[in-house]
């Protein structure tokens, strides 16, 4: 491999065939020397590495036949079934591969998040869903309309948790409705039934047209609370900040005082 | 020492270095039936059917009840025929360390009283994407086999384990008295099935969820609990992912007299902790949660929270701080100098921080935290944790390129002030060899030593040679080691140590090293206590594979992934060895007739081949 003294450097010698390529160095300057454009011979450098590396590289040519087919075998993630882990067969030997290697190194996936979940004082919960709420230094929320995920905060009356909804994710109120039918139904029903049993889980309707025993409303980006579904789903997107699910008896109420009396009760 | 064995999820628990698990032990009774020739109850049964067997039977069974380490049992097992029934009939512990090693039906057959269950499933290096998802370790059958045997079953301990709703559902109708389950690094349940679980088990001791995947069904899990005086006396629910009912909580905890033990998720606020402590003044081991506030804090009416520590005088173990805000760590001050166990490592905590909290925690023995306590930070710890036991440090930014804010200064340091260290797990970016080997001498107690150097094939970034020197002291000078993780360059050097000097090492992991066959054949050969062997992208292939038959048998595991391995010797093996299962795990679009085998998984089994494998394993 390093006997093409005689003859003149070809492009082929240049590309380290010895496998020298996954030696990992500190610095990656020598990697780049070794793709260099040179009229030296090829791996005239090696000399002032240590004597082992060039020992380890003798040593891993001889594995490297059976390798080199499956080399191409594998590409991408085969089993993307389940969103929790994505297994990537990766591809052997490739010691030095430029790209980060699968399972390395060995932290489990939920310690992998810790860059996005620490940075913000503020507790946002973002990572989570994958969305980014943009909070500024002075504390003051923007949601960015269009990207990965809009999420806005939605509370119901007599559940005291809040959830959180992607708006990107609908295309109407309808899609919309039914999705806080489904996030709410059972924390409802658990909420009222007080004897620990299992409750009858009554779906939520009626949300939209002040028929069901709950009405969405919604507070835009000047504070004023608002009846969902009174413009077009653009509009309304563009201009919502929070959602809350309020009782029907109660619109009057909360549309002309606020939401606070509602908010209180949650404590 | 007051380790919570629930902390050390990650740890090797079986302490003692028998290789007898279970499966061996029925290995060699099944297979040595004239066994009890020499043994006293077959001469009896010569002259007498009934009587003398009764009574013998009887002493044992009042002798042997009496005998708790598995070790001994196993080896009580062995003394002839009539001591293995009776040691089946007396043991109510089980562990199983390998749920493929024998089928269910295989345990109920044998261990008629069983009232606890420890059961091991996917080996550990699932854990980090090197295995498809749905490989199995199945729940499903061992409950539904237990539910009909054994009707007292109190405890479950399940690790790497699939584990359904459904199972859930099933534990909880079957066991009138079940108090214990323990799911450590599951999968496959959700809010759902923990609230059949918290439902209907009444009489509930310890529910712990620990670094497990749990989906949100939208299910009000705490709101299950029945509305009496429970008998909780440990829930730890820090890897739940979904909110919870706070009201709930806290009426639950109010109705929990016997709680020591509560582990928040970071859905709960630090006002609501403060809360909960107030209530719960003789909680030892506390999760704390999120450590912040949802909103901006009003300031006059911030909760003193200082105080509602100040008020948990026994709390010895603390843990949490998922979303950290660290102007509030100070509040823990009045619990540090108790503390026995802290836990920071999901804390983005800069040494500034760090240090003032740190110096007053003089009876540490568990230390978890993040690289961004830097090595400043390693040597307050030094400094002042003089009982420091078990040390373990996680990369804030775990990717191989990343700037290290630990590096051989923090382990010499450690190495100087903790000389009781038995265990530790260190993340770095750069290593010497002389800070190893300076830790070998300095540490006898270790019986831990995994040092992850996360840059592949790193040298000794001061001397520029392999780390050959540093792994080989540890394994020389560390008399008692029985775990050893390497990392960096090393070439078969470093394995030769291993195999020359780590007679008592169980478990071995190995990734990008070595440099030929001769490194882990060093390994198999001179390693005779070796249970559990994980492997990957090395150059080790099948000439190392073969030289280790003889210890097959005698091992749990041996995972080989991205080697030298060809199918042919594995089936050789395969054939050769009709106890082993031999699994080849590749992808789905796999060509039958290739001879490279990406992922080697093999273990031995009672009960030959599983019947569950999915279509990506191949088992020869």
């Amino acid at each position: 491999m390093e006997g093409n003294r005689e003859m003149g450097p070809k492009l082929l010698d240049l590309i380290p065939q010895g496998r020298k390529w996954y030696q990992e160095d500190k610095n990656n300057t020598d990697q780049e020397k070794k793709l260099e454009l040179r009229l030296g011979p090829p791996g005239g450098d090696e000399e002032d590495h240590s004597a082992i590396k060039k020992k380890n590289t003798e040593t891993r040519n001889i594995k490297k036949e059976t390798e080199d087919k499956s080399f191409h075998c594998f590409n991408g993630n085969h089993f993307s079934s389940s969103n929790k882990t994505t297994y990537v067969p990766h591809i052997s030997h490739k010691r030095t591969a430029p790209g980060p290697v699968v399972g390395w190194p060995p932290v489990r996936s939920f310690r992998k998040n810790l860059a996005s979940t620490s940075s913000s004082k503020l507790g946002n919960e973002s990572s989570l869903h994958g969305g980014q709420i943009n909070k500024s230094d002075d504390g003051e929320k923007q949601v960015e309309p269009k990207k990965e995920g809009m999420f806005v905060k939605i509370n119901m009356d007599g559940v005291p948790i809040g959830r959180k909804v992607d708006l990107n994710a609908y295309n109407s109120y309808e899609q919309l409705s039914f999705a806080v039918d489904k996030l709410f139904r059972g924390l409802l029903a658990a909420q009222r039934d007080t004897s620990g049993g299992e409750g009858e889980e009554k779906p939520i309707i009626g949300l939209l047209d002040g028929k069901g025993e709950f009405t969405l409303t919604y507070e835009d980006n000047e504070g004023d609370k608002m009846l969902v579904g009174d413009v077009p789903w653009q509009m309304f997107v563009s201009s919502v900040k929070r959602l809350r699910v309020i009782k029907s008896s109660e619109i009057s109420s909360a549309l002309t005082f606020g939401w606070s009396k509602q908010e209180k009760m949650k404590h | 020492m007051t380790q919570d064995r629930s902390e050390m999820s990650e740890d090797d628990d079986d302490q003692q270095s028998s290789p007898l698990d279970l499966p061996s032990t029925a290995i060699a009774s099944s297979s040595t039936p004239n066994k009890s020739r020499n043994c006293i109850s077959s001469s009896v049964t010569l002259k007498s059917q009934t009587f003398p067997d009764h009574v013998l039977e009887n002493v044992l069974e009042n002798v042997l009840q009496f005998l708790d380490s598995r070790c001994d049992r196993n080896a009580a097992s062995l003394v002839c025929k009539s001591w293995w029934r009776v040691e089946a009939l007396t043991r109510s512990e089980v562990f199983i360390g390998n749920c493929y090693a024998l089928s269910p039906a295989r345990l109920t057959q044998r261990f008629k009283r069983v009232r606890s269950l420890v059961l091991k499933g996917k080996p550990r290096f699932a854990d980090f994407n090197l295995m498809p998802p749905d490989w199995g370790a199945n729940f499903a059958p061992w409950v539904s086999t237990m539910a009909k045997a054994y009707p007292w079953l109190e405890k479950v301990d399940l690790k790497r384990m699939f584990v359904t709703d459904d199972d859930l559902a099933l534990l909880a109708d079957s066991f009138p008295g079940f108090k214990e389950l323990i799911l450590v690094c599951c999968e496959g349940f959700g809010t759902s099935g923990i609230a059949i679980v918290t439902n209907k088990c009444r009489k509930l001791k310890v529910l712990d969820l620990i670094e497990s995947e749990v989906t949100d069904d939208e299910v009000d899990w705490i709101s299950c609990f029945p509305e009496d005086v429970t008998c909780l006396e440990s829930l730890a629910f820090d890897c739940v992912e979904a909110p919870i009912n706070f009201k709930a909580l806290e009426g639950l905890v109010a109705r929990s007299p016997f709680l020591k033990k509560l582990r928040l998720n970071r859905f709960v606020s630090l006002v609501e902790l403060h809360r909960l402590l107030l209530g719960a003044p003789q909680l030892t081991s506390l999760g704390t949660g999120s450590f912040s506030h949802d909103e901006e804090p009003r300031s006059e009416q911030e909760p003193d929270y200082a105080a509602a520590f100040r008020a948990c005088k026994s709390v010895v173990c603390l843990s949490g701080f998922r979303e950290l805000m660290p102007e509030y760590l100070p509040a823990i001050f009045p619990v540090c100098a108790n503390l026995t166990s802290l836990n920071f490592s999901y804390a983005n905590i800069s040494p500034d921080m760090f240090k003032p909290i740190i110096l007053n925690c003089h009876k540490l023995q568990v230390f978890w935290a993040l690289d961004s306590i830097c090595d400043e930070g390693l040597q307050a710890v030094a400094a002042t944790c003089k009982e420091l036991r078990e040390l373990r440090i996680f990369p804030f930014d775990p990717r191989e390129d990343s700037e290290g804010p630990v590096s051989e200064l923090g382990l010499q340091a450690i190495s100087e002030g903790c000389r009781k260290l038995e265990s530790i797990l260190y993340f770095c970016q750069r290593m010497t060899n002389a800070a190893v080997i300076a830790m070998s001498e300095n540490c006898p107690e270790l019986t831990v030593f995994r040092l992850c150097i996360m840059g592949r094939h790193r040298p000794d970034h001061v001397t520029g040679k392999p780390m050959d020197e540093g792994f080989g002291a540890i394994v020389k000078n560390c008399k008692k080691l029985t775990r050893l993780a390497v990392s960096g360059l090393l070439t078969d050097q470093a394995f030769r140590y291993m195999g020359e000097y780590g007679k008592l090492v169980r478990t071995l992991s190995v990734a990008f090293a070595g440099d030929s066959d001769m490194a882990l054949r060093h390994v198999l050969e001179g390693c005779p206590r070796l249970q559990k062997l994980e492997i990957r992208d090395s150059p080790f292939g099948d000439v190392a594979l073969r030289s280790g038959m003889h210890r097959y048998y005698n091992m749990r595991f041996v995972w080989m992934s991205a080697c030298s391995l060809s199918k042919g010797c594995c089936k050789d093996i395969a054939r050769v060895m009709p106890n082993l299962v031999v699994e080849v795990i590749g992808s789905d679009d796999d060509d039958d007739n290739r001879d490279y085998v990406e992922t080697l998984y093999m273990y031995r089994s009672l009960d030959g081949p599983r019947n569950d494998a999915p279509k990506f394993v191949t088992i020869l």
